[in-house]
This record gives structure tokens, sequence and C-alpha cells, in this order.
């Protein structure tokens, strides 16, 4: 599916024209991203366009992957976040020196069958990206297991030969930005599994007859498919707005909350519709034979990925008094 | 005349911002209560000098003219210039129908009146039993000669006490075999011994709304608005335009500009709980304005508004409740007083706000009705 993503190319729609890419921006990733939230496809496409694409377009844009990336021909994995010794977010810590790595990073996303990792690290004089092959020496990945099936990798290097791609504080800039691009990315992916959910709960509840009628005749449960269907347009009117706006903006800060408010009505709509979605289905929901419990673990993973709704309302309104200070 | 429609949308708008920012009053700026028409007569002299009391009325009937696209922009920009919209149910309600019904006696008879406001309107369909069911109104209007004979009652009929006439919904054919038939549109003088309003205080301790009595009362036969008996799907041609109207997002966002400064100015946002309720409701807003961007274009490119429109009008209010108790949140111990409360060197009437946001979801349309609606109309569930 992945090289048929790529003939189609989807990996390219947000890199410039210039740079092998359909130059088409956020907004049309976002189009992408809802039709594989619609099918709730494991396959890196948001990952891809937002982050690897995102970072090396950024910052080495001639680099020979870029092509590879595009053309679907590999997947690689990127590694910024690490874990502290109480399992929370911690500050960076692994570090870069004479062509090495040493240290460990969290919460990779495609780890498993990724065919390098892009790797933020530390070295003597501030930030690098690095490349390492997935079978580089000195490289051990656990994986995770999440609710959907997939995996998240936790990396530990110990001297692993890595190559540098870019340093100073360019990376720390390209980073954030790649993650404001995959975050609102996200935010369109949960929006098209909100929908899709939503279509599955609402043929289910017009055709499971209780009392002799269909359970869809019940007020009860016509207010809340209503409040669902309204929460999915809001999301969706919301979310492709933004991503139109990132678009449209240039400045790394003005485009940060914009990803934060995409990402936090996302979440919100996500959570309530397909947890909803659940209880609409009655006991058959609670089984793993029907799809829409599918929808519902994807939905917990896609939520917690690069921050929930209420990190993001917090990130949102940061920015906003920042910005007020500021002025 | 001026054919605002061939201006483009920044440049209307524009002009309608400039004409609001220097003529309108600012003591009647965001007026907390409806007015009555003698507070807001110097007003609306100004706005008929302009020709601009009816944007949406034909031209030749002494309108603007205005398609869909520009008359969202003057409701928009008059909602946020916090413009009083005046006595404007005889332009609002009574004026549509009789361009769209009428007959041409009609037309030159009531029309001009409404402009000059030398007749101001209220609504009276509303009564004890005919609320949401509406069509089970019992009021009557029976022909006696040349006049109908009205007896009944209606309720809550804003502003009624300061209106001359009165257009209502009433029962003309009482065997009807379904109660939506027999229904019909009569307006009336309120200014006869047949007609008793009694005002009704609300919550916030304001007489906007009445009673109506009628015994006896009379009108001339030729004060029928369109056929006998149809008054019902002519009622119901009107509410189009309005269902966007209703779910417009201003109400929620000059509420929470107001929350904003009220918070800043008493604390609020130190505490990290508050912070993100506050986060959420702004979101609340800002979505649903892009959702309500999404029909004003589609109003834009000519096209008509489906039953889906609704979800504007629920989502909104339903917001602006949200909002409007934050505010008492925010006002800690003040919570429950009355009047405005000094924050910086502004005031804020944060009970004003409170109550202004309770009867949005009942009016219009209770959200309740609009959800049953869509669950019908756009969901397509049985039942
Ligand atoms: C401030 C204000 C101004 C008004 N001005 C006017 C005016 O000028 N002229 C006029 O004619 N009227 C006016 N109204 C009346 C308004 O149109 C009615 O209040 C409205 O139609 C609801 O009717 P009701 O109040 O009788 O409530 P009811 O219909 O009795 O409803 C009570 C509750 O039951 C719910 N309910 C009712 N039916 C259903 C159902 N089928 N399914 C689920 N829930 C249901 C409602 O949603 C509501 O929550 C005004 C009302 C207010 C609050």
């Amino acid at each position: 599916m992945v090289r048929e993503l790529a003939e189609a190319g989807v990996f390219g729609v947000a890199v410039p024209e210039d740079q092998g890419g359909l130059g088409m921006g956020l907004a049309a990733g976002g189009v992408i991203a809802e039709e594989v939230g619609r099918v709730i496809a494991p396959e890196p496409v948001v990952s891809t366009i937002g982050l690897s694409l995102g970072l090396l377009r950024r910052l080495c844009p001639d680099h020979p992957k870029m092509a590879q990336l595009i053309g679907g021909e590999i997947s690689l994995a990127v590694a910024w976040q690490e874990r502290g010794p109480d399992g929370a977010p911690a500050d960076a810590t692994c570090r870069y020196a004479d062509g090495k790595l040493t240290g460990g990073k969290a919460w990779v996303v495609g780890a498993i069958g990724s065919h390098g990792f892009l790797v933020v690290a530390e070295q003597d004089d501030g930030p690098v990206l690095v490349l390492a092959e997935a079978d580089a020496q000195g490289l051990v990945i656990d994986k995770r297991t999440q609710a959907d099936g997939s995996s998240l990798g936790e990396l530990s290097f110990s001297g692993t030969p890595a190559a540098e791609l870019a340093s100073s504080g360019a990376v720390l800039t390209a980073l954030a930005e790649a993650v404001a691009d995959a975050t609102a990315l996200a935010a369109a992916e949960l929006v098209g599994l909100s929908e899709r959910a939503f279509e599955i709960t609402l043929d289910y509840i017009k055709t499971r007859e209780q009392f002799d009628k269909p359970i869809g005749s019940f007020q009860v449960i016509q207010h809340r498919a209503v409040d669902l269907n309204v929460m999915c347009e809001v999301a969706q009117a919301g979310v492709r707005e933004a991503l139109a706006q990132m678009d449209s903006e240039t400045d790394p800060k003005v485009r940060a909350p914009i990803a934060s408010r995409a990402k936090a009505r996302a979440v919100t709509a996500a959570k309530k519709i397909t947890r909803d979605a659940i209880q609409l289905h009655g006991a058959v929901g609670y089984t793993d034979e029907f799809d829409i419990g599918l929808y519902l673990n994807r939905a917990l993973v896609l939520s917690a990925w690069l921050g929930d709704d209420a990190y993001h309302r917090r990130i949102w309104f940061e920015t906003r008094e920042a910005e007020g200070a500021a002025q | 005349m001026t054919d605002w429609n061939a201006m483009t949308d920044a440049e209307f708008r524009k002009e309608v911002r400039q004409f609001f920012e220097a003529e309108y009053p600012e003591e009647l700026r965001h007026l907390p209560h409806r007015p009555k028409f003698a507070e807001i007569e110097h007003w609306h002299r100004k706005l008929h000098a302009k020709g601009w009391v009816a944007p949406a009325w034909p031209a030749e009937f002494g309108g603007m003219g205005l398609n869909a696209a520009k008359l969202l922009i003057f409701y928009e920009e008059q909602q946020r210039w916090g413009v009083n919209r005046g006595r404007d149910m005889g332009v609002q309600m009574v004026g549509p129908l009789i361009i769209k019904f009428g007959t041409q006696e009609q037309k030159d008879y009531w029309l001009p009146r409404i402009l000059t406001c030398e007749d101001i309107w209220c609504q009276g369909y509303s009564e004890p039993g005919a609320g949401s069911d509406l069509a089970n109104l019992r009021t009557r209007a029976d022909i006696d000669g040349d006049d109908f004979v009205i007896n009944g009652q209606k309720i809550w009929t804003t502003m009624a006490h300061d209106a001359t006439h009165i257009f209502m919904l009433v029962r003309t054919d009482p065997e009807a075999p379904k109660k939506q038939q027999g229904i019909s549109f009569v307006l009336a003088p309120m200014d006869q011994p047949g007609v008793e309003v009694r005002t009704i205080t609300t919550l916030s301790g304001e007489t906007e709304f009445c009673e109506v009595f009628f015994d006896d009362a009379r009108t001339p036969r030729e004060n029928l608005v369109g056929e006998l008996n149809k008054g019902w799907t002519m009622a119901k041609a009107l509410l189009s335009f309005e269902r966007i109207f209703i779910g417009s997002p201003s109400l929620a966002q000059n509420a929470l500009g107001q929350l904003e400064s009220f918070a800043r100015g008493r604390g609020a946002f130190d505490d990290p709980v508050f912070r993100d309720r506050f986060a959420q409701a702004a979101l609340d807003v800002e979505d649903h304005a892009a959702l309500y961007a999404r029909f004003a274009d589609q109003l834009k490119r000519g096209e008509t508004l489906g039953a889906d429109v609704s979800m504007l009008k629920i989502w909104v209010t339903e917001c602006f409740q949200r909002i409007t108790e934050l505010m008492i949140e925010a006002a800690g111990p003040d919570g429950g007083s009355i009047g405005p409360l000094q924050v910086g060197n502004i005031n804020v009437d944060v009970l004003a706000s409170f109550y202004k946001a309770r009867p949005t979801t009942i009016y219009g349309g209770s959200n309740e009705i609009q959800r049953n609606i869509l669950s019908k109309a756009v969901l397509g569930l049985p039942g």
C-alpha cells in the first residue's frame, strides 16, 4: 500500500516542487490524512509527510533520502523525545560525538520496520540531526505495543555510528516546525477517523432493533447522534481552517498555536465520538469482532501522540499569553 | 440608488462599519436590555434617513436589497459594534411576509409605516398551550361581517407593551383535519378595548415580554395576509435565513471578549483549571466560526442552506451559556451581585450576560427541537 500511496504523490504533497514534491501544502496533506483516518490505515503517512520529510526538507533538501522517502522506497522514523527516570518526558541527553550516538530516545513512531532513524541529539556545540541505519551497531530497539496494534520504539544507542545531517540551532527550529506540521496532520487524521466512526454508528442505530423499533428512533439516541455529528462538523471546519492558515503563515511562533488549536479540537471530538460509538453499539461494540472498536483504539493512539487535547489547550493558551505580554 | 451588491465584500464592510462607528450613539452600544422605541428613536431616524432600516428588503419597497452575502456582512458589523437591532420585528418578520404574500394594497399601506416605525410590531405566535408545539395554538379568529373577531391568549410576546400592532397566527378553521391546517396569519391593532397587555417580569428583573389577551378584539378582514388557513406554511417559509443569523458567532465572541478582560482583571488566569476552561471556550468559539464561515460561503455562492445549518445555533448558544457561566466563576464572591462590577477601567455586568444567555437555547426553536430536526432531516433517523 505504501508504494501505491507514493505513486499517488501522497508523501511529497507538502514538499515544494523544486525539491521533488507536489508543493500542495499542508491543507492538501490534511485531506490525505483525513482519508487515512477514515480507513484507520496503519501506514506512516502523517509521520512521513510531517516529521521525516518535514525535517529533511527544511534542513537538507538535497539529501538522497528525500527522493526515496517521497517515492515510498524507505521510511525513516524520527527520534527526538526522551524518557526520564520517572518514566515521564525529560530533557534530551542523548549525545553525539566522533560520529557515534550514546543514550536513548523514546516514543518513536514507526520504529519497527523503519530503514533508519533521524535522531536529534546533542553535541559539544549544540543540537545535531543525525541518521542512524536500522541495523547499526549498538542500536537496541524495544517495542511498546499500542492499543491499535502498532508499536512505539524505545531506542538505546551505545556508540552507535550515525551520519551528521545538520547542526546548530536550525535543527531545533526545523524540529519544532516539523512537529507542528505533524500535529496538525494528526488532527486531520483524527477528523477522518471520527467521521467514519460516526457514519458506522449512524448506520448501526438505524438498523439495530429493540422494543420492535430501530434504536435510532429513540430520542435520547437521536440527540446524542446529533451532538456527535455537530462535534464532527465543528472539528472538520476548525481543523481544515487551521491547516489552511498554517499554509499561509511562515512565522513558527504563529504556526505552533494554530497546530495546537487543531489537535486540541480533533482529540476532544475523536475521544467523545469513539467512546459514545461504543456505547451506542452496546455489547457488540465491546468486542473485537466489530470494526467500531478499531476506531476507538486508533483514536487512543493518535490522541496520545504529540500531545492530547488538555496539553494542546495549555500550549495554545500559554503562547497566546506570551504574545499578549510581548505586545 | 446605490447597488450595494455590486461592491466588493471588503468595500461594503468598510462602508457599513464606518457608518456605525461614526453615527451610532456610544451609550447605546451593547445594550443589556431590549429598549423601548423612545430610547432608540433618535438612532432609528438616522438609520431611516440613510435608507438602512431594512437591509434585506428589495429596493423597490425601500430596503437596501442586499443579497445573502452582503446581508451577513451587514449583521456581522451590526453585532460587532454592539448596534441594537431596534424594534425590528416589523422589518424582520411582518415586512418579508407582506412582500411575499401580501396584496398590493397591503404593501402600499404597511411597508412604509414599518420603515418609519409609525407602526411598531410584536409577534403573537406562542400561547400557553402552544410553545414548541406551535401548531397547537387555539386563539381563534372568526369572521363577522367585514371583520375578524379574535378571542384567546398569546404569551411571551416580546415588547408587546411597547407595540402598536401585533402579527399573529390564529385558528380560522377549528374543524380542519390536521392542526397545521386551519391556521391563518393576521395583523391586528393593539390599541382597542378587546386587547389587554400584561407585562411579565423576567428572571433578570426586566419587562421584556408580555401576555396578550383577546376578548372580542376586532381586525378588518383585509388584514388577513395570504390565503385563509394557509398561515402555517407561510410562517415556516420565512425561517430559512433566520437560521444562519441566529447561529452567528458574534454573541459568543462578544461574551468571550468580556470574559477575558474580566478574568484577567480578577486574576482568574492564575488558576490552571480556569485557564483550561477558558481555552476550551475560546477554541469552541473559534472553531464554531470556522463552521459558520462554511455555511456563509454556501450562501455567498448562491446556494440555499439545508436543515444542517441549525447546528450553528445549537453550538453557539450552548457555548455562549458556558462563557457566561465562567464569568460568574471568575467573579467569585461577587457572582451573585446585580449590576456592573468594576475591574480596572472596565465595567462588566456578569449577571446581565448570564441572564441574556439563558433564553437563547429556548427561543428560535429550542435546542431540543433543533436536535429533533437535525436527527430527522440531516441524519435520516426514523420515528
Ligand atoms: C426571551 C423570549 C422571548 C420570546 N419572544 C416571543 C415572541 O415575541 N413571540 C412569540 O410568539 N413567542 C416568543 N417566545 C416564545 C418562544 O418561542 C417559546 O418559548 C418556544 O417556542 C418554546 O416554547 P415553551 O416556552 O412553551 O416551551 P415548551 O415547548 O413547553 O418546552 C419546554 C421544554 O421541553 C422541551 N421540549 C418540548 N417539546 C419537545 C420535544 N418534542 N422533544 C424534546 N424536547 C421538547 C423544550 O425544548 C424545552 O426544553 C419567546 C421566548 C423567550 C424565552
